[in-house]
């Protein structure tokens, strides 16, 4: 996961690189409109084109017969059964590029997610780490001790439950990727904090659970450290007319993937 | 060729993408990228597709039935049968019908004769398929739908036009750099005048599938759907006009009657591989020239690089054609249909679809090109009413030929395809309308379903030479492969009118074959402007010889002259642009005089008459439109035909020439001599059926009161009339005038041996 995870942030921080985090409208737009391309090739090759072709055609045809014989209700009533039956053709037909193209389109909204949902917390506000000790582990959560840098203050006394979490409520007093150091025996973890500045990748959280592919921001936790995760929250970012943070990420990325892909199909001579 | 502006269909799918983005966020969640989305937009957009378009028609159906009934009641309460089915086939002869009958060959008709009657079918003055199917869709004769011929002249300018449409590029434009960009639609006008028969059936809600009617493009609106038929233009505008690409002839771009020679130049380079790598051996690169570029100021037809790859063995070429995934042809086998997108300007793309044939491939490499047509699923001009029918077609049957004349005669003729070849074009596009067919069939229950066949016709003028052994145009070509081509055409025919019985069987349906004509040998043209000229008629310019289309006519000294199939225009004062006739009494003179004349011409080689008679228009037609119709109609003996140069108005030497054309059959005489045919499973009340009969006796069969100015009458049982006339025709009412020439003279019509009918 971790090596995974380094490729893609590798492979993203280089293409980012010329325009950085500017406009997010527009670095999504781009990033959408290559997933889209990337996506039209794949499904080019996996997908049995001239199947899908003849059964939207097959469809077509069917809706059309409702349009043009539309006084015979048992032929509208036919057609629509069969537009259904070879709806769930066409959806077979999709297995396979879907399957296919899930796991790398996975990765690439991941690393949207990890670049453009959420936004550096602001100077002076305050946030709550929280971290997770593994399930049967040895160390104790009244162990655990964070060591914070310059410009990061402890706001109240951390608060440790039974159920091996434990909370410190930070306050950030000056812009920066703080690095927050937490001790558990001779275990350490280190977790980034990013605070004020411009808006680039924020490191969320750091788990050591297949979740990890989730948050490229950070490096996964090590199979054999005591911590489990350790979380910081962010606020998210704001998208206009659209919903804020994640979700505002996925519905851009379906609209301007799906409108690129339908608008280039013909250049790449796919059916979709 | 107009260009049609691309269709908004993409826009169209990105609006509904988006709307579905907004307006349902939730799945949004659920999204994994376009793999899932392509999914999901898909089957999601075609389920709300088919929800609101079900349900738009469900909630309304009972609100227009509702309406139907309030306006006009049950349109079925009076009619005497549910369904009319009647299928064309265009040219099918009463007596070759007749002989095939009596040999056993064409078992359905003669099932079908039995059930109801076989008698022959009036045709129209003249008798040809524009003007006597123009009857059959409206009731009426030719100075009533004003087609008289498929070319007339246009009386201001004396040149040649299309007697049935009017094409004109868009009226508005905007002008951008070197762009034209029309603004509105292009002007194509249907110039048949009167009422389709179906249209007044459709206002009555009787539903109506009509299919390849000829003259019916454009499509007019009607309650029902259509298909239009001959008259369809190609997309470079013309009937038809094929590409021949050959490495045979040295003289590269020879233009053919009714097509185009591109030579494929062999040079040392031709030597590799094709673009896509795939084969191996002698390249050729050309273009395929397609529709005129109408939004380009400069105008110029479009083009499209195609490469010919010989494969290694010889035994196959590898064609590769910009936009077209390459496809290997191996000789004498067509391609399928491929579509052609020819770029107007950016953005702005003409289809059009065609079909390949490798003519030969070795020594030397010849390849043949359909016409290029219009597009059923993205017509660049109207074929169909409504425009989704086509589409519609295209997605049930696959991409289909819809050239008015889509079996290539000319190709034939100019013997660029050879007779093998032309038959599996006439049979692949006979396929193609078939499947249209029993689409029509089944889908319609209740109400009319007409479609029409052109194999018989075509097949016939291709291959009359075979029946008659002494045919001029028999010369240096096959006479005996292809001897039963014409029967097979029957047979086919046949074939499907036993399917249909089947098909029909148990309902109450009322099945018609007709034909708009029958059929009888050419062997010898009459070029009338030639004989105008011999008797001083017709005068050309001092010191010039004729071309095509009356060119250097003096129509200062000109009195008539002749243009088309039909016969003789009077250069009428008031009428034509330099009309020198008077009306009146020197009218009436000269029209007389010519008919004397023409009536008692002889052909000098044979010594037979040529003419059988000829009729004045003034006084054969009563129409309002008979003033356009040619003065003179020419009735042609058996055997005679207005020659290929009198048609196009040319001025020939000679006034009778042999026709050696393979085009050896025809109907453009006297119709008397090619009456059609009428099988029906119903009885009539009359010995003599008449084609202008069939619109008013269908209405009727529907108990729908025909308009007034339908001139036909009801040939079936009808009140207190009753349906006397039924089987097979007695062999004394076959007209026994139109047999041809030859093997058809030794025909044992009544059964009796050695006894010949021809004469």
């Amino acid at each position: 996961m971790n090596a995974l995870n380094h490729i893609t942030s590798a492979i993203f921080d280089v293409l980012m690189a010329p325009w950085g985090h500017g406009v997010p409208l527009v670095d999504l737009s781009l990033w959408s409109i290559l997933a889209a391309v990337l996506a039209l090739v794949v499904y080019k090759r996996v997908s049995n084109q001239e199947g899908i072709a003849r059964t939207k055609d097959k469809i077509k045809m069917h809706l059309m017969e409702i349009r043009l014989w539309r006084h015979d209700l048992g032929l509208v009533f036919a057609s629509m059964a069969r537009i259904l039956g070879n709806n769930a053709i066409y959806i077979a037909f999709n297995l396979v590029p879907m399957f296919v193209l899930g796991p790398p389109m996975m990765v690439v909204l991941f690393q949207l997610e990890a670049n453009f949902s959420h936004a550096p917390s602001p100077v002076g506000t305050v946030n709550t780490l929280r971290v997770t000790l593994t399930e049967g582990t040895e160390a104790k959560v009244t162990d655990i001790t964070l060591e914070l840098p310059p410009g990061v203050l402890l706001d109240a006394p951390p608060v440790r439950t039974p159920d091996r979490e434990a909370f410190w409520r930070l306050r950030a007093l000056a812009p920066g990727d703080h690095v927050l150091i937490l001790r558990a025996g001779e275990q350490t973890l280190s977790k980034g904090w990013a605070v004020g500045g411009e808006h680039r990748k924020v490191p969320i959280k750091r788990t050591r659970s297949l979740e990890a592919l989730l948050y490229p921001g950070e490096a996964g936790i090590p199979a054999d450290s005591p911590f489990y995760s350790a979380e910081l929250t962010y606020p998210e970012r704001d998208f206009p007319f659209l919903p804020d943070g994640e979700m505002g990420i996925l519905v851009i990325f379906m609209i301007i993937s799906l409108v690129a892909a339908y608008s280039l199909k013909g250049v790449f001579g796919v059916s979709l | 060729m107009v260009v049609a502006v691309k269709s908004r269909t993409r826009i169209l799918w990105v609006t509904a993408l988006f709307s579905v983005a907004v307006l349902f966020p939730a799945p949004a969640s659920a999204y994994i990228g376009p793999g899932a989305g392509f999914a999901f937009a898909g089957s999601l957009l075609v389920l709300v597709a088919t929800v609101l378009l079900a349900g738009v028609t469900i909630l309304t159906w009972p609100i227009t039935l509702l309406y139907r009934l309030m306006r006009v009641g049950n349109p079925y309460k009076n009619a005497k049968t549910r369904r009319v089915v009647v299928i064309g086939f265009d040219g099918m002869d009463p007596k070759m019908a007749f002989r095939l009958i009596q040999e056993g060959r064409l078992p359905n008709l003669k099932r079908l004769a039995e059930q109801g009657v076989f008698r022959t079918l009036e045709t129209t003055t003249p008798s040809m398929s524009p003007v006597a199917w123009s009857t059959f869709a409206t009731g009426v004769d030719a100075s009533r739908h004003r087609i008289f011929d498929f070319i007339t002249r246009d009386p201001c300018t004396c040149a040649p036009i299309l007697s049935s449409t009017d094409i004109r590029a868009a009226k508005r434009s905007l002008r951008l750099g070197r762009y034209v960009i029309p603004i509105d639609q292009p002007r194509i006008k249907l110039l048949q005048r009167s009422e389709w028969f179906w249209k007044h059936l459709g206002d009555k809600h009787i539903a109506s599938i009509i299919q390849r009617v000829p003259i019916t493009f454009p499509p007019k609106p009607f309650n029902g759907l259509m298909l239009s038929g001959m008259c369809v233009p190609d997309m470079r505008g013309s009937q038809g006009t094929f590409s021949f690409f050959t490495t045979r002839s040295e003289d590269g771009g020879t233009a053919f009657e009714g097509g185009e020679q591109t030579l494929l130049r062999r040079t040392d380079k031709n030597k590799g591989i094709g673009k896509s790598g795939k084969g191996q051996g002698e390249r050729f690169r050309t273009r395929i020239v397609g529709p005129e570029n109408t939004m380009l100021k400069t105008g110029g037809r479009m083009t499209l690089p195609m490469t010919l790859t010989v494969a290694e063995d010889s035994g196959s070429v590898l064609v590769e054609v910009d936009g077209l995934d390459s496809f290997s042809l191996k000789p004498r086998v067509y391609s399928f249909w491929k579509r052609l997108s020819f770029r107007a300007m950016p953005g702005v793309k003409v289809h059009g679809i065609a079909r390949f044939y490798l003519v030969e491939v070795g020594e030397e490499i010849s390849l043949y090109l359909t016409p290029i047509q219009i597009d059923p699923e993205n017509p660049a001009m109207p074929i169909s009413h409504p425009k989704a029918y086509s589409i519609y077609l295209a997605k049930k049957i696959g991409l289909f030929g819809t050239l008015g004349l889509a079996e290539d005669t000319w190709a034939l003729n100019e013997r660029v395809i050879d007779e093998q070849a032309f038959l599996q074009q006439a049979n692949l596009l006979y396929e193609e309308r078939e499947k249209m067919f029993w689409d029509a069939l089944q889908k319609t229950k209740r109400g009319l379903v007409t479609t029409v066949f052109d194999t018989t016709d075509r097949v016939q003028h291709m291959f009359y030479r075979y029946l008659d052994p002494t045919h001029p145009a028999n010369e240096g070509k096959d006479t005996t492969e292809h001897r039963d081509a014409i029967a097979q055409a029957y047979v086919q025919a046949d074939e499907l009118v036993g399917k249909t019985l089947a098909a029909i069987g148990g309902t109450d349906t009322t099945l018609c074959v007709i034909s708009d004509h029958g059929f009888t040998n050419f062997r010898r043209g009459v070029n009338l402007n030639a004989w105008m000229r011999d008797e001083g008629y017709l005068v050309l310019k001092e010191g010039t010889t004729s071309g095509d289309w009356l060119e250097n006519v003096d129509w200062a000294k000109t009195r008539a002259f002749s243009l088309g199939l039909a016969g003789i225009f009077i250069n009428r004062k008031g009428r034509e642009k330099c009309g020198i006739v008077a009306e009146g009494e020197e009218y009436r003179t000269l029209v007389t005089e010519i008919q004397e004349k023409l009536e008692a011409l002889k052909d000098p080689k044979t010594g037979e008459s040529a003419i059988r008679s000829v009729d004045i228009a003034e006084s054969f037609f009563d129409g309002p439109y008979r003033f356009d119709a040619p003065d003179l109609m020419v009735g042609y003996d058996v055997g005679y035909r207005s020659s290929w140069d009198c048609a196009k108005g040319a001025v020939t030497q000679e006034a009778f020439v042999d026709n050696t054309k393979s085009w050896s059959g025809d109907h453009c005489v006297d119709p008397e001599i090619v009456p059609g045919v009428l099988f029906c499973n119903r009885p009539i009340v009359t010995d003599k059926p008449r084609l202008v009969d069939m619109p008013f006796s269908i209405m009727k069969l529907f108990g729908q009161e025909p308009p007034g100015y339908m001139q036909g009458r009801m040939i079936f049982a009808d009140g207190e009339k009753m349906a006397e006339v039924f089987g097979v025709i007695p062999i004394d009412q076959l007209d026994q005038r139109g047999a041809v020439q030859g093997t058809m003279a030794h025909v044992d019509w009544a059964g009796n041996e050695n006894e010949s009918v021809a004469s």
